[in-house]
This record gives C-alpha cells, structure tokens and sequence, in this order.
C-alpha cells in the first residue's frame, strides 16, 4: 500500500511540476511586454520605460525565463504563492476569498447534478427501452451537447429577464446562487445520467445474478451487495473527472452570471498578466486534479481490488 | 417425501423452449437429466428450481456450471458464506461450515479473499458447499463439473456422493457427459428439442435405448472411459 501510494504521488508530482513549467512558458511566451501590461494595470495610465524597467525587475522577469522561473517555483514549494505583480498585495488571502465563492457554486452545481441524475436513472433502469427510458437518455444527450454558457444565457432569458423570479447577476444573497448551481447541475446530471444509467444495466447484468436469486438471497440484498458495488466502479471514475471539471465549469458560470469567485479572479490576472495570480489558479486547479484523481485511484482499487492485482 | 411438479414449461420471444413436463424425484434419488446441446436441460432444471421455490414447500438448492456464474468477484468468500447461511433461513454456525468444508476437502482457503483469490477447483467446490447449507431436499448441479480437468471433477463428485450417502437429499445432475451419468446417477431422463423423451433406470436406457437421442447419445461410449 505504501509503494502504490508513494508512486501515485511520484506521479502526481511529476504532473504537477509539468503543468507550472507550461503554464509558465505559455505566459512567458505570450504576445506582448508582460512589464508594460503590468505596468498599464498598476497605474492604468501610459508610464516612462524607466518604470516599466523597474516593473520588470521588481516581477523578476529581467533575468530571463529560467531566473523568473526558478524565482517563482521556488517560493511556491514552500507553500507561497507571492505577491500580486499588479497590487504587490499576498495572492494567498485573495485567492481564498475568490474560493469561499467558487467553492460552495461548484458544491451546488455537484448536489443539483446528483438530485436530477440518481433519480433519473433509476427511473430510466426500471424498464430499459420504454419510453421513460429513452426520454432520459434524450435529456442526457442534450444537456451534454448545450454548452454551459448558451444555457446560462437561456435560464438568465427565461428566469430572470422572462419571468423575474430570481437574480441574474452578482452573489449578494443565496438566491443569487441557483441559476449558476442550475447551469453547472445540469451539464453533471446529463453525464452522470448516462454513466449510472449503462452502469446500472450493465450491472443487472451480470451473469452470476441468477444464481444468486436461485440461492434464495433478497432481492433487496441482491441490489444493495451485488449490484450497487459494480454500478460504483464506474461512476466513481465518472464522479471523479466530474468534480474536478466542475471547477473549469464553475469558472465559466461566474463569468456569465458576473459573480467574484475564481473566474474573475482569473480573468483580471490574465488582462493584467498579472502572473503569480494566474500561476496561483493554474497551480490550485492542477492540485484538484491531481488530488482527485488520485483519491479516486485508491477508490478504485477498494471497491475492486482486481485492478490492483492486475497492476501488481 | 417425493417431489411432484407437474406443468413445467418455458418459451423465449414467443418460441417454446421447454414443453409442459411433469417431474418426479424421489428422496436419495440419483437423477442424470442428458440430452444435446440445446435441447432443454438446463431450462428445465431452472424452471424446476423457480417452481419450488415458488411453491415454498420444498428446500432446493443449485449448483450451477461454472463458479463464475455462483460468485461474485467483489465479494469475499467470507460474504458469500454469511449471504448463504442467511438465505437458508440459518444462524452463522461454524462448526456446519467446517462440517461441509472437510467433507468436500475446501482445505486451506482464505475465507477474507475473493474468488479470484481461490483455484476454480476450490471455488467450485466452495459453491457446492454453500448449495448443501441448508441440506435441501433436491439438489440441482448443471454441468457442475464442466469447468474442471476430468480428475478434479471425478474427486468432486465422489466427495458430494460421500457427504450425501446418509441424507435424505436428491441430486438432479443436469449433464452433456454420459459416462459421468452412466457412473453416478441410478436413473436418466434424455432430452431432446424441449421435452423429455425417456426416463428409466440408467443401465437399462444405456442397454436398449429406446429414442434416437438416447441412441445418439449411447454412441460415444468413449465417453465412459474418462474419469468420472
């Protein structure tokens, strides 16, 4: 157990140190003076180049990309994500407040995804190829195909420009929060859908199910100790890719729905090429990732320890 | 007490695939049902299993082909004894376990590890283990052996006949291996395309065969000298 784990965090680390270097790269490669862009935000006026020199020295990028990198990468082991080259304020204060907002979104978005999903599902399994079936595959495939934006925009039209029931923009009150939660729910319950839905045929399924009937085991019994386990397996690796894109969704609806959060966070440091800032939400959504995946490695190899020995 | 079924039948997408049949075990019976590929053995034995089961008056139990299709890989052994004991209405009771594992020589076996974990000799004789917890009245094996090397089946089912010799229970062994019949069973009933064809005593249907399919299946008396 110590070998695996010790090599899926080697893993981890190596994908980690991946992701900082490109997203670095990117940023240092990207079209234009980072020093100026800088310089542009933090005085928002045109400045002499003596200041946009001293900009530069001060953000570190006057020793060239390796120096920058190191200067960076450096302090971030140690768990500091420096200072904003634009306000020269912490990152780390900041980008936990714009967490507290994105966080409980995505929190949302995930419960509205499996209040819709499960129960869809098990509604769809009851009877395979009727008609509730094939209507819940339907809504799974559309509401996979919409984009979260288009459909942001198509419940902001009707809810709050249509209807006026509830707000559009800002986090102000917990109303606030359910066209955004509805948004990013949406998208997981369509995948969701469809994984617990084949998962859970495929499961029945199984051919030693008949038996077990034949034995004289409970119905109930059977659902809960033979089937339900097998259904796991695979949402569990669906579930997982699902809570850590939710945070890529979560993004894109606070831009929609102008709520603070991550997604303004990052949009304002990648106009200013303020890069600590982007660095610091790069950083933290590769960390999700990562953690995520593998948590649901071990997950995986619990609910079927064949795919460890397979491994092994 | 004799077990009577009458009116068994089964029919798939609108096609009979078992013909109404009558059935008639007697306690301690040894009972060969043979017949090609295809011709409705292994339908009738499970349409056999439902009915009692559905009627409730008699205990039955069954053994099906292969342990793959008694056992389920996320499921330790341990779990699948328990989930027995418990659907034959009985308390956990460990010296009934060590009864059963040393009369059918299940030595060895971690009852913490899945199936996966055990050889299929072990996890086969394991099933049948758990087949005979509550010591049923009738006892339905399909091709029990069919996933074995002929040795390892031939020792699984003198090891079963050992364990059986002084109870009351039946065994209906569902089976393509006529030599495993001929040797084993006191009474054969031959299948064929739904409907059984001939019943009587195993030395008699062997030595004048009075249908084609027991005929055709007489034929390959190769079959006989195998381990059985």
């Amino acid at each position: 157990m110590i070998k695996l784990v010790a090599s899926l965090v080697l893993r981890a680390s190596v994908v980690l140190t991946g992701t900082a270097l490109a997203t670095f790269a990117l940023l240092w490669n990207a079209p234009g003076d980072p020093a100026l862009a800088i310089a542009l935000a933090r005085y928002n006026a045109v400045v002499p180049v003596e200041v946009i020199d001293q900009v530069r020295a001060e953000a570190g990028l006057d020793g060239g990309f390796w120096s920058a990198f190191s200067g960076w990468i450096t302090p971030l082991i140690l768990g500091d994500l420096g200072q904003s080259s634009v306000t020269g304020r912490d990152v780390w204060p900041e980008l936990v407040t714009a967490m507290s907002y994105t966080f409980p979104l995505a929190l949302a978005g995930l419960l509205v995804g499996i209040a819709i999903s499960v129960p869809l599902a098990l509604l769809a399994t009851q009877r395979p190829g009727g008609w509730l079936d094939r209507c819940a595959v339907a809504l799974a495939s559309i509401g996979a195909a919409i984009p979260a934006y288009w459909l942001g925009l198509l419940l902001i039209l009707l809810f709050a420009v249509q209807l006026g029931w509830l707000p559009a923009m800002g986090a102000r009150t917990p109303a606030h929060m359910l066209l955004p939660a509805l948004t990013l729910g949406l998208g997981v319950a369509a995948s969701l859908t469809r994984i617990l839905r084949s998962g859970i045929l495929e499961a029945r399924g199984q051919h030693f199910l008949p038996a077990f009937r034949r034995r004289g085991v409970a119905a109930s019994d059977i659902s809960r100790h033979h089937v339900a386990p097998h259904v796991a397996v695979p949402v569990v690796t669906v579930f997982g890719l699902e809570l850590a894109f939710l945070l890529e969704g979560a993004v894109m609806v606070e831009v929609i729905f102008s709520r603070p959060g991550l997604g303004s966070f990052l949009v304002s440091a990648i106009e200013a090429r303020d890069f600590p800032k982007v660095q610091a939400v790069v950083i933290l959504s590769a960390v999700l990732f990562v953690t995520i995946n593998l948590l649901i490695d071990l997950l995986y190899r619990a609910l079927d320890p064949r795919i460890g020995e397979r491994d092994a | 007490m004799t077990i009577t079924v009458s009116g068994l039948s089964a029919s798939h997408s609108g096609r009979t695939i078992l013909q109404e049949t009558d059935v008639t075990i007697r306690p301690r019976e040894r009972i060969g049902l043979v017949g090609a590929s295809g011709s409705g053995k292994s339908t009738l034995g499970h349409a056999l299993i439902d009915k009692l089961r559905a009627q409730g008056e008699r205990s039955v139990a069954h053994v099906p082909q292969s342990p793959d299709e008694a056992l389920d890989p996320l499921r330790s052994m341990a779990f699948h004894w328990r989930e027995a004991e418990r659907a034959s209405g009985l308390a956990p009771d460990q010296a009934r376990r060590q009864e059963l594992f040393a009369a059918l020589r299940i030595e060895g076996g971690d009852l913490r590890k899945r199936p996966w974990g055990w050889s299929r000799g072990m996890q086969q004789r394991f099933v049948i283990a758990m087949a005979l917890i509550g010591t049923p009245d009738l006892l339905v094996m399909d091709e029990p052996t069919s996933a074995l090397d002929p040795v390892v089946a031939a020792s699984t089912m003198s090891l079963l006949e050992n364990y059986l010799s002084d109870r009351q229970t039946a065994l209906l062994l569902i089976t393509h291996d006529l030599g495993l019949a001929a040797c084993r069973m006191d009474r054969l009933m031959v299948m064929q395309t739904g409907r059984i064809v001939e019943d009587a005593p195993t030395q008699k249907v062997l030595s004048a065969p009075k249908t084609d399919a027991a005929r055709s299946l007489c034929l390959h008396r190769s079959w006989l000298e195998l381990p059985c």
